[in-house]
C-alpha cells in the first residue's frame, strides 16, 4: 500500500472534526450540508449501519440569517403534555432565549427520525460566538464551505473604493445635491 | 360646477393682476447644484453653487462597451431600453456599491424622473434598496434619527436577514406551508 493510499485509509475511518461558520447562513439550508458530514454521507464507505459519521463544530450561531420575514413568521411548537400546555414560540423569541437552538432544531429535523438520530446529534457542537473551548478546537482539521457569501456593509468599505467604483446612474443636469 | 367657478375666478384674477412670474432661462444648466449655507456675522448666506458632477468620469454606458453594440444592433424597436436594462447586470440586494448610487444621503430612493430608469427597473432597484436597508447593509445612508447599528434595533429586527430577489415581481409570496395544500 502506498503512502498516499494509507493516509486515505486513515482519513476514511478516523472521525474528522469539521468547523462550520454560521455567520449570515440560512440554518435550514446549512442543516442539509451539516447533516451529510454528521452522518458520514460524504464518505464512499457510507452505509446507515456503519458508524462513520464525523464531528461538526458550528461557530457564530448567533449571527445566522433567516430569509425575508421568517424571524417573525416562523413558530416553534412545544407541548408540556398537560391540557392547555401547548405553546408557540416565534423564531426571534427562541433566538433571544437560546442562540444555538434554531440551528440545532434545523439539523435535527433534517435527519430521518430513527434510533440513530439522537446519537448523531451528540456529535454536533454549537457555539453562539467565535470562542470555542481549546480542547475542542485542537481536534478540528477541516472547514466546511459556507453556502451564502457574507455581505459587506457599505460603511465597512473604504471611502476611496466607494468613490472610485464605476457608476451606473448619472445625475440630471439641474439636479440639486441633497 | 365648483371647478368651473374656480377656473373663471382665477382667469378674472389673472386678467386684473397680471403678476404671473415666469422663470425663463435661455441657457441650459450644465452642472448639478449644491446648496450651501454659511453664517457671516449676523447674516445667513444661502447660495446655490454649481458643481461638476463627480460621476461623469466613472460612468458606464452600453455605448462605451463595444461588445454590447454588436449583439444588440436592432434599430426597429420603438422604445430603446433604459440603461439598466441594456447593461444587463445581475444586481443583488447585497451589491451596496451599485444600490447606493440610486439613493439620497438619507437613504431614500430617488424618483424615476431623476434616475431615468424604466418602470420595471425602478421598481426592482427600489425594492432592492429596501432589502439592503432592512438587512442593515447601508447604515451610513439613513436618516439622522435612525439607530445606525442593526444590532441595536427592536425585537426581530436586530437579527440578520437576507432576501430573495426572485420574490420582487411575485404577486403573492408563497408560504412554506403551501406545498401541503391541494
Amino acid at each position: 500500500m502506498s503512502a498516499a493510499k494509507r493516509v486515505q485509509q486513515w482519513a476514511t475511518f478516523a472521525r474528522t472534526w469539521h468547523v462550520f461558520d454560521c455567520k449570515w447562513q440560512d440554518p435550514y439550508e446549512s442543516a442539509n450540508i451539516i447533516k451529510k458530514y454528521l452522518m458520514g454521507m460524504h464518505k464512499p464507505i457510507y452505509h446507515p449501519m456503519n458508524d462513520c459519521g464525523d464531528v461538526v463544530v458550528c461557530i457564530n450561531s448567533r449571527e445566522i440569517a433567516l430569509r425575508g420575514d421568517d424571524w417573525r413568521k416562523r413558530a416553534y411548537f412545544h407541548h408540556t403534555g398537560y391540557p392547555g400546555g401547548a405553546s408557540w414560540t416565534l423564531a426571534w423569541e427562541l433566538h433571544n432565549k437560546d442562540p444555538t437552538m434554531i440551528i440545532k432544531k434545523a439539523v435535527y429535523r433534517s435527519m430521518k427520525g430513527n434510533l440513530q438520530r439522537r446519537h448523531t446529534m451528540e456529535r454536533l457542537f454549537i457555539y453562539p460566538e467565535e470562542k470555542v473551548p481549546e480542547d475542542i478546537m485542537q481536534n478540528v482539521t477541516n472547514q466546511i464551505r459556507q453556502i451564502r457569501q457574507v455581505p459587506t456593509r457599505l460603511d465597512h468599505i473604504p471611502e476611496e473604493v466607494v468613490k472610485n467604483y464605476p457608476k451606473v446612474m448619472e445625475y440630471p443636469e439641474d439636479y440639486i445635491l441633497k | 360646477m365648483a371647478a368651473l367657478v374656480r377656473a373663471g375666478f382665477s382667469l378674472a384674477k389673472n386678467a386684473i393682476f397680471s403678476t404671473s412670474i415666469r422663470s425663463i432661462s435661455t441657457t441650459k444648466h450644465l452642472n448639478i447644484k449644491e446648496i450651501r449655507t454659511s453664517l457671516e456675522g449676523s447674516n445667513i448666506i444661502i447660495e446655490g453653487v454649481t458643481v461638476p458632477s463627480p460621476r461623469t468620469e466613472l460612468l458606464i454606458r452600453p455605448e462605451k462597451l463595444n461588445t454590447l453594440i454588436e449583439n444588440k444592433s436592432t434599430e426597429s424597436i420603438e422604445k430603446p431600453p433604459c440603461y439598466m436594462c441594456s447593461l444587463g447586470l445581475d444586481v443583488k440586494h447585497t451589491d451596496v456599491l451599485i444600490l447606493s448610487q440610486f439613493v439620497r444621503s438619507d437613504g431614500c430612493m430617488l424618483p424615476r424622473r431623476i434616475t431615468g430608469l424604466c418602470r420595471r427597473q425602478q421598481k426592482k432597484i427600489g425594492k432592492m434598496v429596501t432589502m439592503a436597508q432592512k438587512a442593515g447593509l447601508m447604515i451610513n445612508l439613513t436618516p439622522a434619527y435612525s439607530k445606525k447599528d442593526p444590532k441595536k434595533r427592536w425585537n426581530y429586527k436586530k437579527f440578520n436577514t437576507y432576501f430573495d430577489e426572485t420574490t420582487i415581481f411575485m404577486k403573492r409570496i408563497p408560504k412554506p406551508l403551501d406545498r401541503f395544500k391541494r
